[in-house]
């Protein structure tokens, strides 16, 4: 697991759809590498709907999905390998 | 020292927005999403909390009008006009462009969201330019009027209480659909302090109908945007002021329901009927979405907030505004109190609000990934 690497995207602070739109964009680029189980992708949001919309689609593509809420109030959203796969 | 009905009118809409402010954070019940996500991604979980919503006002509406505690149609309900139509695709265009439709953006900017101040600024700003064009597109509106029939209880001779009869069965047997397949509500993930879409919309047509009962009308919200941009005119350019008509008359004339008192009222900046009837409820629903992101530690003004979307959210918001003005009132005025006494400009309004976000839900995909994304 040492190759496991982490994309960061945080969409704090941008006008609604754009935390929906651009996770989707940043899991179609990386679908592969999260696939492969090399890379964990974060998504930093303060959307609440995005919490759920977010989580779903992933859910939807088969990743696995963890829902962190972080001190300062905003969500980091982690997909990863699905390890039932 | 105002009358006693008055203060206890501008207490129970504060109440009613500060408990609305609360539950729209809670369960980002946003109407731009709303009909955005339809388009965007085939999503229709908001849709159905307002479908809810609007069948439990107009049962609650209903009710109360046969219990006399309110007239049908509402007072400042006009008759239909093709502008409703077109205010409509505006007004959708527009607040898909803005995020949040104009009670969207005051729980929003409650929150904290710098994208939704920007289009309530954008709303102020739209309504301001608005009343320098009041006089020629005036004269218009009321050429294309379709009828001279409020609702189409009025139009058919149909009972108000059939129509209502038969959404809310209708409804009815579409929720309990959609609760046997599992389509109501998201339950695997959700933001801390959640609360289920379908239950604020149930909550909101109680206190829309609360609010209707303590001001003899539905929740509004516009008209203020107008006065708002009426007071900085009038402090900035007096002399220009004064030669706008829409700033200078007192329309409304209108009975308090709790005092009988005699209200007008007015685009201009005094304090009459519009601000006791919109005031409280604006104040209410930022403080009750402060009070709901304090309590979950979730206020913020972080975040990067890129140029193209400061443009495109304050333009949405110009937008929303003109919609608003030339279908005589914005989507909380037309789906939560219109739509429900069915009242045909409302309908008329809601029907071109799905062109409107489609067409919106195309561009801010562009304006938010770029031309990649499209």
């Amino acid at each position: 697991m040492s190759l496991l690497k982490e994309h960061l995207q945080d969409i704090r602070g941008q006008v609604c759809p754009s935390s929906l739109l651009v996770a989707l964009r940043c899991i179609n680029e990386n679908m592969e590498a999260i696939r492969l189980g090399t890379l964990v992708l974060k998504i930093i949001t303060d959307n609440r709907t995005a919490v759920v919309t977010i989580p779903n689609a992933a859910s939807n593509m088969g990743f696995d999905v963890q829902i962190e809420k972080e001190q300062e109030g905003y969500y980091v959203i982690s997909i990863t390998q699905n390890n039932e796969d | 020292m105002p009358d006693s009905g008055i203060i206890l009118t501008i207490a129970l809409l504060f109440f009613c927005g500060f408990v609305s402010g609360y539950l729209m954070h809670r369960s980002d019940f946003c109407m731009a999403g709303a009909f955005r996500d339809l388009f965007l991604f085939r999503s229709g979980m908001m849709l159905k909390a307002l479908l809810i919503l609007v069948a439990a006002a107009a049962v609650l509406f209903e009710l109360e009008y046969l219990a006399g505690w309110v007239t049908l149609p509402f007072p400042i309900f006009k008759a239909p006009t093709l502008f409703g139509l077109m205010g409509g695709v505006l007004f959708g265009f527009g607040m898909v462009l803005s995020g949040g439709c104009v009670v969207g953006v005051l729980y929003k900017s409650g929150s904290g969201s710098r994208p939704a101040l920007t289009a309530l600024l954008g709303l102020i700003v739209g309504s301001g330019l608005y009343a320098e064009v009041h006089q020629i597109i005036t004269p218009w509106l009321r050429r294309t009027e379709l009828t001279t029939h409020v609702t189409l209880s009025q139009l058919t001779g149909i009972s108000s209480f059939w129509w209502v009869l038969t959404l809310a069965l209708g409804v009815l047997f579409l929720a309990r659909r959609w609760w046997r397949t599992d389509r109501m509500e998201e339950r695997t993930f959700s933001a801390q302090g959640y609360i289920q879409p379908w239950k604020t919309a149930l909550l909101l047509a109680l206190l829309v109908a609360l609010g209707a009962a303590s001001s003899g009308v539905p929740f509004g919200v516009t008209t203020s945007y107008l006065k708002f941009a009426a007071t900085v005119e009038k402090l900035l350019l007096p002399q220009h002021f004064s030669t706008l008509s829409l700033f200078n008359t007192q329309p409304l004339v209108y009975l308090l329901p709790l005092s009988q008192e005699r209200l007008t009222g007015g685009a201009g900046p005094a304090w009459d009927a519009f601000a006791v009837l919109q005031y409280p409820l604006i104040a209410g629903i930022i403080l009750g979405a402060v009070w709901s992101s304090a309590w979950l530690k979730e206020w913020s003004w972080r975040g990067h907030f890129p140029l193209s979307q400061v443009v495109t959210v304050f333009s949405g918001g110009i937008i929303m505004a003109f919609g608003s003005r030339i279908a005589d009132g914005c989507n909380i005025w037309h789906i939560w109190g219109g739509v429900p006494i069915f009242a045909i400009q409302s309908l008329l309004f809601v029907f071109g609000l799905f062109p409107g976000a489609w067409l919106g839900s195309l561009v801010i995909k562009q304006v938010i990934l770029g031309r990649e994304g499209a």
